[in-house]
């Protein structure tokens, strides 16, 4: 007998309304050294799409009523010693984690776009390229990619730090490595009542990059900043 | 004019179906949603989510992308 | 080749890439030159030998990868010259890879610790 985990919650002694979890299972509530944990028993199934709703929906749910959350992903399946053993050895990590979390959600920026004063092209690519030629790009990306993707990683980091300054709780960028392109992902943490504002000023720093595009989504619970599957390892049928 | 022109622009999306798959997105474990194996048609545009989650119109990982895009 | 003193990390060993043309020419014949197959026992001397020998092909094969994304970058090469060089380097790290999967040896294996100078690959 298993358990699937869908977060960590604080001051939660009960969930109003609950909804059905994965499998259609009942959602239960565990404390375990004073921190709840919102879990279904399970013995292994097949995820389907609606189990990824389903999983979303207990998060959410929990999201709203909770002082503060840390969500798993999709497919955390433990036994309850390993969990009651996790809680209990990470429990000032959890409750770190509580706080900093604590009235927030989750916001992403995804963009694309071509970086400002970009290098030129080392390869016109009027004509499609060989495959000696595409075999050298690649290599040249291989070698320089972590380089340039610390390097769109800082500068978007940067631009948002300008674009938003304080508002940004936190932050975690994930961009493709190229020292033309920008194509990225930021998720930033956010106080709730503050998202208004958010909103409004990527909506300014928006408008100053007609050339790029954009897409802003939230709020949602924390996922991105939740930091505990890290100890876990791989999630079942996930690689 | 950018490159980029089939991707939204700029102001949030309501459809119920790109919150579904923004929602897959949080939920999902990043490497289980690669192109091709989620798609959703939100008017007439069909969105897919590659490895790194970024929204792109058409079946195309961002290796692609930027193959085709980036002149390098 | 030079080495720094201070550093004896900093190896930053050159081969002449300024004829490209008689380059890549030199680039295929080594090619050519290798064998498809080395027919040594498993567990054999040899294959320690082998094994030292693929390790430096190896090295110096990434070094010429390496110049040759640098003289692409530089932008003094054609298109022409730049697939070409492409095209060579392809092969050559093709025929590597045929006669490491031989032995069963992959970048791990081959890469030798040279103590203070770190390791090989």
């Amino acid at each position: 007998m298993k358990l699937y985990t869908y977060c960590f919650a604080e001051s939660l002694n009960g969930l109003n309304n609950p909804p059905r979890g994965v499998s259609g299972a009942p959602v239960r509530l565990l404390k375990i050294d004073g921190i709840a944990v919102l879990a279904s028993i399970t013995n292994g199934f097949r995820p389907t799409q609606n189990d990824f709703i389903a999983h979303a929906a207990v998060v959410r749910s929990v999201f709203k009523q909770a002082k503060s959350i840390l969500p798993f992903r999709f497919g955390q399946i433990l036994t309850e010693p390993h969990l009651r053993n996790y809680v209990s050895r990470h429990r000032q990590a959890i409750k770190a984690n509580f706080a900093h979390l604590r009235g927030c959600a989750e916001m992403n920026v995804r963009m694309i776009g071509t970086r400002e004063n970009a290098p030129p092209p080392i390869v016109n690519t009027d004509k499609p390229v060989g495959p000696g030629t595409r075999f050298l790009l690649d290599k040249r990306r291989e070698f320089r990619g972590d380089e340039w993707q610390a390097a769109r990683r800082a500068e978007l980091s940067e631009w948002f730090t300008e674009k938003l300054g304080q508002l940004k709780r936190d932050e975690k960028i994930n961009v493709i490595p190229s020292d033309r392109i920008i194509i990225a992902r930021a998720d930033h943490l956010i106080e709730r009542g503050r998202i208004p504002d958010y909103r409004a000023k990527m909506a300014g720093a928006i408008e100053e990059r007609p050339e790029w595009r954009f897409m802003v989504s939230g709020p949602w619970p924390p996922y991105s900043f939740a930091n505990i599957e890290l100890e876990f390892g791989s999630q079942f049928g996930v690689s | 004019m950018s490159d980029f022109d089939q991707i939204i622009v700029g102001e949030e999306w309501d459809s119920s179906d790109l919150s579904l798959l923004e929602t897959l997105d949080h939920v999902l474990n990043r490497g289980l949603v690669i192109a091709g194996e989620i798609t959703i048609s939100v008017a007439d545009i069909d969105l897919i989510f590659i490895g790194l989650n970024v929204l792109v119109s058409s079946v195309e990982t961002a290796h692609e992308v930027l193959r085709k895009r980036e002149t390098e | 080749m030079t080495f720094s003193p201070e550093n004896p990390q900093s190896v930053e060993p050159e081969v002449d890439t300024s004829h490209v043309e008689e380059f890549v020419e030199q680039l295929r014949c080594v090619t050519d030159t290798l064998p498809s197959r080395i027919n040594i026992d498993a567990a054999s001397v040899e294959q320690g030998l082998a094994k030292l020998v693929l390790t430096l092909i190896e090295f110096i094969r990434r070094l010429l990868e390496k110049q040759a994304v640098r003289r692409m970058e530089g932008g003094d090469l054609s298109p022409e010259q730049i697939e070409e060089l492409g095209l060579a380097l392809m092969k050559l790290e093709a025929k590597l890879q045929e006669l490491k999967s031989q032995f069963g040896l992959d970048d791990e294996d081959l890469n030798l610790d040279l103590g203070p100078i770190g390791r090989l690959i």
